[in-house]
């Protein structure tokens, strides 16, 4: 298990990043395996839209641990949970949570800092706070993959370096209260996003997007991760749907 | 207006057969709900293997029942579940189960013959017990798809026409004790396939695998309903493969 957690950190390369194709189900992250991944993450969209639910933690979280877990089950590779907002506000309460996360066998998980179900997101300390209640439940070996939505709750013209330098602040705070990566999904502004990658004591994950930056661009630019969120399961029902017509026909 | 059962019922018409592409989750059955099917099928091994369990009552109960659930609260179309043997033996234990599965909000299910755990396919009359058991269970409009698995537990080349009289000894049987539909998965003879039709009193269901006949040539044998088993989810696990191995290279 230490080794899971040791192979899982060491993916992470800035300029020769770790792919992760989003997973929601064991079935998807067994697909995901026999394509070669070296590791399995879920994504916390494509799980609610799989199940009829709405993104935001409204995936009940015993039943995300449960897929979680069967996820885990499913495959050798490490696997790391979107665990979104860790089901809680206060920092006690996402202590608790994390612990029954880390049970489940992930060896990471994502952790962001808007506030599901409000508005905008937790200021700095507030959101240390809670990083450090999160390490503390799960371990040291535990890779939290700290996000910050900065740049997907502004739209794409207000990415500039004003939000690059408070993604900065974040950056170094949040490896500082524990975090082990920093995720900023959203922005693909190769020139800010390297600004960020020089900056951060941790390795900088980005999010695909379509129309994005390339692999190559994004290793150019320092990013040491690239995930994928939603898009390998809407795109995926976009073909089954394609499926299911040639066969109604 | 005609209720959901009743609605679906009427979709089965011999020689012009109504097409299921089978789901295993809401995500999949909004796909092809929007792909413009009339009605929504589950697979139980498509449910299993998305899930990391193996086909044949191994996903729990409790877990299929769920996920039926969901999948009804997903969609406005009629959802059948495929139930397997029933989770369970014993009449009176399927009776109690067909009652969790009709308050689900199915309209119907495949209900099989073969022994599951076991091996080969329930004697003629304890199979008659167990559908008279799940209709008392299940309520009166409940469309019960009876499935015998001779076929399946046979070799291509041993179906003949002394397997389809045994078929037509068991459509009538099963039809007499509540069996709404007959279902002969993997049967795919032509010329046995419309012996079976001619002789079933109540409408006969075909699968199609890959290599099965024509949709043509299924209603021109008499079939009512054409479903698709695991082979969706199948396909649609290698399509992921194919893209996770093309957004990681």
């Amino acid at each position: 298990m230490t080794a899971k957690f040791d192979q899982f950190r060491r993916l992470h390369v800035p300029g020769n990043p770790l792919i992760l194709f989003n997973a929601w189900d064991a079935g998807s992250a067994i697909a995901a395996g026999k394509a070669g991944a070296k590791a399995i993450a879920t994504g916390s969209a494509s799980v609610a839209a799989a199940n009829g639910f709405g993104d935001g933690e409204e995936v009940p979280m015993v039943f995300a641990l449960a897929n979680a877990e069967r996820i885990v089950g499913a495959v050798e590779l490490p696997v790391t949970v979107d665990f979104e907002g860790g089901y809680a506000a206060d920092p006690d309460q996402v202590a608790a949570n994390c612990a029954l996360l880390a049970a489940t066998g992930a060896i990471g998980c994502n952790f962001e800092d808007q506030m599901v179900g409000g508005e905008g997101l937790w200021p700095v300390l507030g959101q240390c706070e809670r990083l450090k209640a999160a390490r503390q439940a799960v371990g040291e070996a535990f890779f939290i993959n700290a996000r910050t939505d900065i740049f997907l709750k502004a739209k794409p013209d207000a990415h500039d370096s004003v939000a690059a330098d408070a993604a900065i602040e974040r950056a170094i705070a949040y490896a500082e209260a524990g975090a082990s990566g920093y995720f900023i999904p959203g922005l693909a502004d190769l020139a800010l996003v390297e600004r960020i990658t020089k900056a951060s004591p941790i390795p900088v994950n980005a999010m695909w997007l379509p129309n994005g930056p390339t692999n190559s661009q994004w290793a150019g630019a320092g990013i040491a991760r690239i995930s994928h969120g939603p898009f390998p399961q809407m795109a995926l029902m976009k073909t089954f749907e394609q499926m299911a017509r040639e066969a109604l026909a | 207006m005609a209720s959901a059962f009743e609605r679906f019922a009427a979709l089965h018409v011999p020689g012009d057969p109504v097409v299921f592409y089978n789901v295993w989750d809401a995500g999949s059955a909004k796909a092809v709900a929007a792909a413009g099917a009339k009605a929504i099928a589950t697979g139980s091994h498509p449910v299993a293997s998305a899930n990391g369990f193996p086909d044949g009552q191994v996903v729990p109960i409790d877990f299929a029942l769920a996920n039926a659930t969901r999948i009804i609260d997903a969609v406005e179309l009629p959802v059948t579940v495929d139930f397997e043997g029933g989770y369970a033996i014993e009449p009176e234990q399927v009776a109690d189960n067909a009652v969790l599965l009709a308050a689900t909000g199915a309209v119907g299910c495949n209900f099989e013959d073969q022994v599951i755990g076991g091996t080969g396919i329930h004697p003629l009359l304890l199979q008659c017990k167990r559908i008279e058991a799940m209709r008392k269970g299940a309520g009166d409009s409940f469309f019960i798809n009876a499935r015998t698995d001779m076929f399946l537990k046979a070799k291509p080349e041993e179906h003949d026409s002394a397997m389809a009289d045994a078929a037509i000894e068991r459509a009538i049987a099963f039809s007499d004790h509540g069996g709404s539909g007959f279902f002969v998965p993997r049967l795919a003879d032509l010329k046995l396939v419309e012996k079976v039709c001619r002789a079933s009193p109540i409408p006969v269901n075909a699968i199609a695998f890959p290599g099965a006949p024509s949709k043509k040539d299924w209603a021109n044998a008499g079939i009512a309903r054409i479903s698709h088993g695991p082979f969706p989810h199948a396909a649609l696990m290698k399509t992921l493969e194919q893209m996770a191995r093309e957004a990681m290279a």
